[in-house]
């Protein structure tokens, strides 16, 4: 069914958004996603995955450079920049999730900072900012077009689908390029789109976000130097709605009643370097433990019996008896049971010596699931029960609707500069990781947004670095 | 055990700094019984010995083509715009197989860029680049043959978005010579790099299609080569989370057993490749070579040119497909896609050729009046399948007189193919317009003498 205009009103809209239209609630998120996904990235870069694409990706050169974010002296041409950068964001599931699910700043943030890099423009924060936000908007506005977008998925990762679209609108922003050329480069984006979920729990699952960022980016580049591709492609079904069993899209307006879908859904931010839905099986399964330890004193795990889980349906993160370190971020029952061996989960619970530890696997073999019929697949209505029984035949259960750092309980303030922190200190040293925080904090009022690439570049072992690269 | 080791070091010679250690080879399991590890295994066990006569034949023609329509191709202005591995199917003139796909382009640019990457000591030999083609498109014809969608001009997504992608992972696959995990992870690699919608198939981006198959192949080749790793399961049917089934409604795989156990056949010698002999979408040859029989008789019956004042009305008979009827198509895209286009100018010049795409030819008043007379219907036993589709031209002249066409297999098409005379023919006309003629007639023979050719930086060298 062809309806006409809504690609035509995408392109309007990226073309004529302007920084007056940021409003204070929308900086203030966006700089909080900025910030969480430079930390998040910074700890990426140590990472098996994203040194796996930083030698691929020295293949090419370019005369273009930009900055390899926690590396103090390698650049990149600017779309494997993107790459990289983006796959390091993805590459331990730490980055920020959406409603309609999507992980929205990681297919964003580094396309931009990649491309501000060679501008000759030399934009600014400002600039920054709003191409951002246009590309948050533009993932948050092409997920309302389905009702499928809404449930947990189960066919193309939803990153892969409207990462793109997002990132090539952003790009296309920082350009200015014109109405025309933003459309197209929507078009030109949506031929990139699309990866199986099966590759999800995987070590690709990362590069699904650094292909978003880097083919996003290349689209508008290409539409800037005036490819085309279909004027309609959103309006299609067998356009951007190939992806999609319903689709129903939308025209965009700019001006007048324009509101930031960000203003009225906030993100989320982990706490876990996990699938979203671990968080809350985290949370109840703390509180039941805590639960059981109030009843019977010290914690004795050869007391307990079963532990019943009740989650929501979702095939790709039931997994069992995980072996790997993505199969364990994408495992309902793992990390249940490290949250009661442990009593805490964090980027230290998914080493290989953690998953194959003997009791954790014990635990794991007393671990039964169940799906509730009114537990729904979706990040805004799901819950997780974590019910321990014990070997005397109590029972000790716990409930969690909203985990912290949930958008209706977001992170405090306070809290995401301190995850921020402990993330980037991992890899800058102190100078740098207080110079991100500050440039970040004041984003809006920064002559030259390229400045951050200077602190990104601030890492405290230089010698250390070599040794990662160098791994063939 | 001793010879499994021995073929695995022989494996990592072969590919030296790309490889882990034999140790750590030995150390993985192995492979389950999955549909994806028996692709993996296929890859990695075919050898030259496995190409019969028949398919090495039938695949030095399609390289010669695909050579050919490449260097025409580079120049267009899509070509200009964009990167230097678009150029093969930026006309739409490369080779269509059934299933329907465009097989070649998304190899071929691969398997040349990977062996020029190769170091100079290490060259594949022109039987080892060959191999490596016929597996990029062994391994496509297999994948479209898990659904029945795949048997129909395509709705949803480009097809060669879909298993070109694939098709140029396994040929690079097979040329890094990758063990079988890594030949499978390729595969998975590559899954998430593929499909691209139909929207834009009939647009300047339709060539980046292929274009991006044979370098995102290639590069998820050269990432399974350092490692990374993807699903085990990315073929299989996995109820809940999907795979490579991604991108079909209706998927059954299969495994496909391996080559060393004997009785392999490629699918190219049982289905061999459709050649274009003009640079459009294959659905119009049927209609160009049935406009074409009635210009003749047209032009017996009163010689000259035709003249649209003669015609009163045009009745085209084709199957349904959205994307390839439109009535006034507006670029040389539009055009390349368009059933009424292709009929008209068919009619009026007694065939359809490259120079039929120009500004000039696509505004001639005489081709626009007769666009405005054509009506399309699509009869019930003319299916959207490139096996089994006819394609009739039907003019009414203003006298009264009937005369019909009907084109059931155009010349060039699988079950009437193209002699190697016609073949050669449009490799000229392409090559030429790029390549002095000497350079063009080495090809020709570089390309006859392929299988033969002990290092195939001859055929590199040719091609700069």
């Amino acid at each position: 069914m062809l309806r006409k205009g809504i690609t035509e009103s995408f392109g309007a809209a990226i073309h004529a958004l302007n920084t007056t239209q940021l409003t204070d609630g929308v900086i203030n998120r966006s700089k909080r996603m900025m910030l969480d996904t430079l930390g998040v990235g910074l700890l990426g870069t140590r990472t098996a995955v994203f040194n796996k694409a930083l030698t691929y990706s020295q293949l090419f050169t370019c005369e273009e450079r930009s900055s390899v974010w926690g590396k103090s002296e390698m650049n990149l041409p600017p779309h494997y920049t993107a790459f990289v950068n983006g796959i390091a964001v993805h590459s331990m599931d730490f980055d920020d999730t959406w409603h309609p699910a999507t992980h929205p700043s990681g297919a964003v943030l580094p396309a931009l900072l990649a491309l501000a890099e060679t501008l000759p423009s030399r934009p600014s924060g400002l600039d920054l900012l709003l191409a951002f936000n246009v590309g948050i908007e533009v993932q948050g506005r092409l997920m309302r077009f389905s009702r499928e977008a809404y449930n947990i998925p189960e066919r193309f990762h939803p990153p892969s689908v409207v990462g793109v679209m997002g990132s090539a609108a952003a790009s296309a922003k920082l350009l200015g390029l014109s109405p025309a050329q933003c459309s197209h480069a929507l078009a030109i984006a949506a031929s990139s789109a699309g990866a199986p979920l099966a590759n999800a729990a995987t070590q690709t699952k990362p590069l699904h976000i650094g292909n978003a960022a880097r083919r996003g980016l290349e689209a508008a580049q290409l539409a800037q130097i005036g490819l085309e591709g279909n004027p309609a492609i959103l309006d299609m079904h067998h356009g951007f709605g190939v992806y999609y069993k319903d689709y129903s899209p939308s025209a965009m307006a700019a001006s007048g009643a324009f509101k930031w879908i960000l203003e009225e859904q906030d993100v989320a931010f982990k706490r876990i370097p996990a699938h979203l839905g671990m968080h809350w099986v985290v949370d109840a399964a703390l509180a039941a433990r805590a639960k059981l330890q109030n009843t019977i004193g010290s914690f004795d795990l050869s007391q307990i019996r079963r532990v019943t889980l009740r989650v929501p349906p979702s095939k790709y993160v039931n997994c069992p008896l995980p072996v790997t370190e993505h199969q364990a971020r994408h495992s309902f029952q793992f990390n249940a049971c490290s949250a009661l061996l442990d009593d805490k989960v964090s980027v230290a619970s998914f080493s290989e010596a953690h998953i194959s530890r003997p009791a954790l696997r014990e635990l794991l073999s007393k671990v039964k699931v169940e799906t509730p019929p009114d537990n729904q697949p979706s990040f805004d209505k799901m819950y997780c029960e974590v019910e321990i029984e014990t070997e005397q035949g109590h029972s000790h259960a716990a409930r969690c609707d909203t985990f912290y750092g949930h958008w209706r309980k977001p992170l405090s303030q306070r809290h995401l500069v301190e995850k921020f922190s402990v993330n980037a200190s991992s890899v800058l040293c102190t100078e740098g990781v207080e110079g991100v925080v500050e440039v970040i904090g004041n984003i809006e009022r920064v002559t030259e947004c390229s400045v951050l690439a200077l602190y990104l570049r601030m890492t405290s072992n230089p010698q250390e670095e070599l040794h990662c690269v160098n791994i063939q | 055990m001793i010879s499994t080791l021995q073929k695995t070091i022989r494996h990592l010679k072969a590919v030296r700094v790309l490889h882990k250690p034999a140790v750590e080879v030995l150390k993985h399991p192995a492979p389950e019984d999955t549909v994806t590890a028996s692709f993996g295994r296929f890859i990695s066990e075919m050898k030259p010995q496995h190409l019969s006569p028949v398919v090495l034949q039938r695949s030095k023609r399609m390289v010669l083509d695909s050579i050919g329509v490449g260097l025409i191709g580079s120049t267009t202005d899509v070509f200009e715009l964009a990167l230097q591995h678009c150029q093969t199917h930026s006309m739409d003139f490369d080779d269509t197989w059934h299933p329907a796909t465009h097989p070649s382009g998304a190899v071929l640019p691969a398997v040349l860029a990977l062996s020029d990457m190769m170091p100079a000591h290490n060259k594949p030999s022109g039987l080892d680049f060959l191999l490596a083609f016929n597996v990029g498109i062994e391994i496509q014809g297999r994948l479209m043959r898990f659904s029945n969608e795949a048997h129909n001009i395509p709705k949803r997504f480009h097809p060669p978005s879909v298993v070109g992608t694939m098709g140029s992972a396994a040929a690079c696959a097979r040329l890094l010579s990758l063990d079988a995990s890594r030949c499978s992870h390729a595969l998975a690699i590559a899954a998430s790099l593929a499909g691209a919608p139909m929207a834009n198939a009939a647009t300047q981006s339709k060539p980046l299609h292929i274009g991006n198959a044979s370098r995102l192949g290639l590069e998820a080749a050269l990432l399974a080569s350092r490692g990374l790793q993807a699903s085990p399961l990315v073929l299989d049917a996995v109820a809940g989370v999907a795979g490579f089934n991604a991108f079909y409604e209706d998927y059954v795989p299969q495994p496909l057993e391996s080559p060393s156990d004997g009785g392999h056949m490629f699918l190219l010698e049982e289905q061999d490749m459709g050649f274009k002999r003009f640079p459009a979408h294959l659905g119009m040859h049927w209609v160009a070579d049935a406009a074409a029989s009635v210009h003749k008789v047209l032009v017996g019956v009163d010689p000259g040119t035709v003249s649209p004042a003669q015609v009163q009305d045009i009745l085209l008979r084709v199957p349904q497909s959205k994307y390839i009827n439109r009535p006034f198509p507006e670029s040389e895209h539009e055009a390349r896609h368009s059933f009424q286009f292709n009929a008209c100018s068919a009619l009026l010049d007694g065939e359809v050729t490259m120079q039929s795409f120009t500004p000039a030819a696509m505004s001639r008043p005489d081709l626009l009046s007769l666009l405005r007379r054509v009506r399309v219907e699509h009869p019930h036993d003319n299916p959207a399948n490139f096996n089994r589709m006819y394609g009739e031209v039907q003019v009414t002249l203003v006298g009264g007189d009937i005369l019909k066409g009907r084109c059931d297999t155009f010349y060039g098409h699988w079950r009437n193919p193209l002699t190697n005379e016609s073949l050669r023919k449009k490799f000229r006309n392409n090559a030429e317009v790029v390549l002095p003629s000497e350079k063009v007639e080495m090809l020709v023979d570089v390309v006859e003498e392929l299988d033969g050719l002990g290092d195939c930086r001859v055929l590199l060298s040719q091609l700069q």
